[in-house]
């Protein structure tokens, strides 16, 4: 089987892209992708959208993708997991150039909830839950881990202000970040302060909807950095039926097995970005990838230490660009890893990307090392 | 003029209605939402098994951030409620959240969840409310 | 063998509104409006129910009062007038609802307030004609008055639900009587939100013409005195028309009073008479006679005499909410609420 390196990265501003249509920011950006790969030939196009069918009523995106770009004969794959798309496609990516199959691909993840109310952004998010138990009552994500957080909080003792640390963290890394939605500091009285979104969880720990998209190249000859593992599994049991809720099980699994195949433990992770679409998710995300044991994170952030999670400021900075997050953050940790701006090279060679669809339904977890 | 797929709605009032989940035939783990396969034994025999309209509640979270056909409706009470063997997630009716606490009785109601605008169907099933 | 209620369920919202708020609104002097109708508060639905939630809340208490397994209902009859199709019956989503056979007759029946109650003469029939073994007769309501109009301090949202058949009878149907002619009193056309109702002529023409000529017609048909009735319970627009069909057919106030509950949950249209019967059935003895007089507006009046029995004991102990123990379960809301609730603001559609 084939090495799998990834060639080039590009990324856009996360926010609001109002005058740009979905394939047309995609295809900007794969461009630039492309640019930073010394313009290989591509075989195969990996697209990861949460919000293309929904919300602009295209499907076959990569089709037009290519079409923008000239890309002819170019394989076009749609992959779709939610706000997971982007690990699932980086992962599908990889396994197309492992098999030998491609030389090089592209993965590009682009969504514009933006393009549609906000009332309409919890349709389309709420579609990641069950559609016919759960979604047709009115569940959303941001319930599922409102729920979470209640009996996180409650089984490990913790208060809200303790939770409130990621948030604030999150935007200190995010401050630094100018391809972040957000990029101003919170204060702890500033979390406190939000309105409540789902009780206990406020503004400050819900990622806010943002458009956004991002481009990796993976081929199978040396490139910037190298997959070393990678692993992606559902969480069969539906939310309702679940046995714990202060545990991501589709990340735990996903993590452990990628960590196997990579030969590494959770000592070995310089940089980690994880999907923190809510704050909870975060936390039980950095505890499910070993960057804290189980129940102990938010002690550790209360004690003063900092978390390698997220330089990027994460869902909270970046937004929650829902199936781009996924590519976003194979770029960023690529970035972290070399030491390209605006991200400093972090103390060590091995970076983890944790992307996530729904409340713990699927997780991808991928082992980048240089 | 468009509306919600009636199909959809309709096959799942055994649900809806009556809260109807799966039971394995041979091993009598219990499932909701209903499964095909049993995932704890394998076995394929699954008999239709009625849950319980009473039950207590686990744990809940008042929703803010509604979907559209909930926007009149807002704030939402989510609640996760074990009716038997099951825990199933629904919303909380008819009852102030700051009276609501884990481990109170509940009981199912049948209610309307969404009406298709001002011509399409109506559409009902379960939700909960603290039993007095 | 006569058919009977087996048992019987019902089913009042929690929220009230009071008249004085009703009245604060539209400029009505609410002490004059208590006296009028002697309606306090009113029964108001949540935003997520009507008059098929209500529907099936009370005739699932119904089910479970009497202990009797669904799949043996013959029929199920629905008599309302504020369903929310003008076409697809409750009935129907009362057998799914319900968990009862396809095999089961099933329609629901229009006749104003009286609408119920003639699916109970109706059922009384396939049940006395050995077509079926029980039926499942059903009144629900949620109807509206104008708003600023004096309807709408009465009109109010409830359901009752009764099982009758011949085996398990707790008050037996021992006489069936029925009053009807056209009389307009109040109607609403296809496509209006609110009736209309023609004030006085709702009294002496309507109500009291077909109340009282359906219960004199028969107790001289069928040779019964005033005397022989424990109770007397009568179709609820308010407070005082029952009262007062009470005295002009010589009915003393404590017969009649223990059937009242318009007062305090308003005009449930459909559930009117029949919750006052449920309130009685509550309460009343083996060997007790009732007499059952129900109102349609258009109009007619059906009139029954029920026997009750020894069974009726076993169903009084049954772990279901009885209608003293809705009436007091009650949260107060406000006019606005009260319009929301009602779907009464105007939203896109």
């Amino acid at each position: 089987m084939t090495d799998v390196w990834i060639n080039g990265t590009a990324m856009v501003q996360t926010g609001r892209h109002y005058n740009l249509n979905m394939d047309e920011m995609a295809a900007r950006v794969l461009d630039e992708a492309l640019k930073d790969a010394g313009y290989p030939e591509l075989d195969a196009l990996f697209v990861a959208s949460a919000t293309a069918e929904q919300a602009d009523r295209q499907q076959m995106l990569g089709t037009y993708i290519a079409a923008r770009l000239g890309l002819d004969k170019v394989a076009t794959y749609r992959v779709e997991n939610a706000d997971g798309s982007g690990g699932s496609a980086l992962m599908a990516a990889a396994m197309a150039v492992r098999s030998g199959v491609y030389g090089c691909v592209a993965v590009v993840g682009v969504d514009k909830p933006n393009d549609v109310l906000s009332n309409q952004q919890q349709d389309i998010y709420s579609t990641a839950t069950d559609s016919v138990y759960e979604r047709y009552f009115g569940v959303t994500p941001a319930a599922q881990a409102a729920l979470m957080a209640k009996m996180y909080l409650s089984k490990y003792e913790y208060k809200y202000e303790d939770l409130a640390l990621w948030p604030v963290l999150m935007h200190k890394y995010g401050a630094s970040n100018p391809y972040a939605y957000i990029r101003k500091q919170a204060k702890i009285e500033d979390v406190l302060d939000s309105e409540l979104v789902s009780d206990p969880l406020r503004l400050y720990d819900v990622g806010p909807m943002a458009d956004g998209a991002a481009a990796a190249i993976l081929c199978g000859r040396k490139g910037v950095a190298k997959v070393l593992g990678m692993w992606s599994s559902a969480n069969a049991v539906p939310f309702n039926a679940r046995q714990d809720y202060d545990v991501l099980y589709s990340a735990r699994e996903a993590a452990e097995r990628a960590y196997r195949m990579a030969g590494i433990t959770p000592r070995d992770v310089a940089t980690a970005e994880v999907h923190d679409s809510y704050s909870i998710l975060g936390v039980l995300a950095a505890e499910a990838l070993g960057l804290a044991p189980r129940g102990g994170l938010l002690a550790s952030l209360r004690g003063g230490s900092e978390v390698r999670a997220n330089l990027s400021g994460g869902l909270k900075s970046r937004g929650n660009v829902m199936g781009a997050t996924g590519v976003y953050q194979a770029v960023e940790v690529v970035w972290q890893l070399v030491g390209r701006g605006p991200f400093k090279r972090v103390d060590g060679s091995i970076g983890v990307i944790h992307s996530m669809g729904g409340v713990d339904a699927t997780s991808t977890v991928v082992v980048l090392g240089l | 003029m468009e509306h919600e797929s009636v199909p959809l709605y309709w096959r799942n009032i055994p649900s809806y209605y009556r809260l109807a989940a799966k039971r394995c035939r041979k091993c009598g783990e219990v499932y909701y939402p209903p499964v095909v396969k049993c995932p704890r034994c394998g076995s394929s025999e699954l008999e239709d098994f009625q849950l319980p309209h009473e039950g207590e509640l686990v744990e809940f979270t008042v929703l803010r951030s509604v979907p559209t056909d909930y926007m009149k409706q807002k704030p939402l009470v989510i609640g996760l409620v074990k009716l038997g063997p099951v825990k199933v997630l629904g919303q909380i009716v008819d009852a102030a959240p700051e009276k609501l606490k884990a481990g109170q009785r509940m009981e199912v109601v049948f209610r309307r969840v969404v009406v298709d605008g001002k011509y399409g169907l109506v559409m009902y099933g379960y939700k909960f409310r603290p039993r007095p | 063998m006569r058919a009977g209620i087996v048992s019987w369920g019902a089913y009042i919202p929690k929220y009230r509104i009071r008249t004085e708020d009703i009245a604060a609104t539209w400029g009505d002097d609410p002490a004059r409006i208590v006296d009028l109708y002697l309606v306090y508060e009113k029964s108001v639905e949540g935003y997520d129910e009507d008059a098929v939630t209500i529907a099936t809340e009370a005739a699932r208490r119904a089910l479970r009062r009497g202990a009797v397994d669904p799949k043996r209902i013959g029929a199920v009859y629905s008599g309302t007038e504020s369903k929310p199709y003008a076409v697809k019956p409750i009935s129907s989503i009362l057998i799914d609802a319900l968990g009862l056979a396809n095999n089961v007759f099933a329609v629901d029946m229009e006749f104003a307030c009286k609408a119920a109650s003639d699916g109970i003469v109706a059922i009384a029939g396939l049940v006395e004609s050995g077509r079926i073994e029980y039926g499942l007769a059903v009144g629900t309501d949620t109807s509206q008055g104008e708003p600023g109009e004096h309807l709408d301090y009465s009109a109010s949202s409830g359901g009752v639900a009764y099982v009758i058949g011949r085996d398990g009878v707790a008050a037996e149907f021992e006489t069936i009587y029925t009053y009807n002619s056209d009389t307009p009193d109040f109607w609403r056309r296809e496509g209006s939100p609110y009736p209309m109702h023609g004030e006085g002529f709702t009294g002496e023409p309507a109500y009291f013409r077909h109340v009282v000529g359906a219960a004199k017609g028969l107790m001289e048909r069928h040779g019964y005195k005033v005397s022989d009735f424990a109770y007397a319970v009568f179709h609820q627009p308010n407070g005082r028309f029952p009262m007062r069909a009470a005295s002009m057919l010589g009915f003393p106030p404590d017969k009649v009073k223990p059937g009242i509950v318009v007062t305090h949950i308003g005009n449930t249209y459909n559930a009117s008479a029949l919750m006052g019967l449920a309130r009685v059935l509550e309460q009343a003895k083996p060997g007790d006679k009732i007499l059952l007089v129900t109102f349609g507006s258009g109009a007619g009046s059906n009139a029954f005499v029920l026997n009750v029995t020894d069974a009726v004991l076993e169903r009084q102990k049954a772990d279901v909410p009885k209608v003293d123990e809705m009436i007091a379960d009650k949260i107060y809301i406000d006019y606005a609420m009260y319009l929301k609730n009602r779907k009464m603001v105007k939203l896109f559609e």
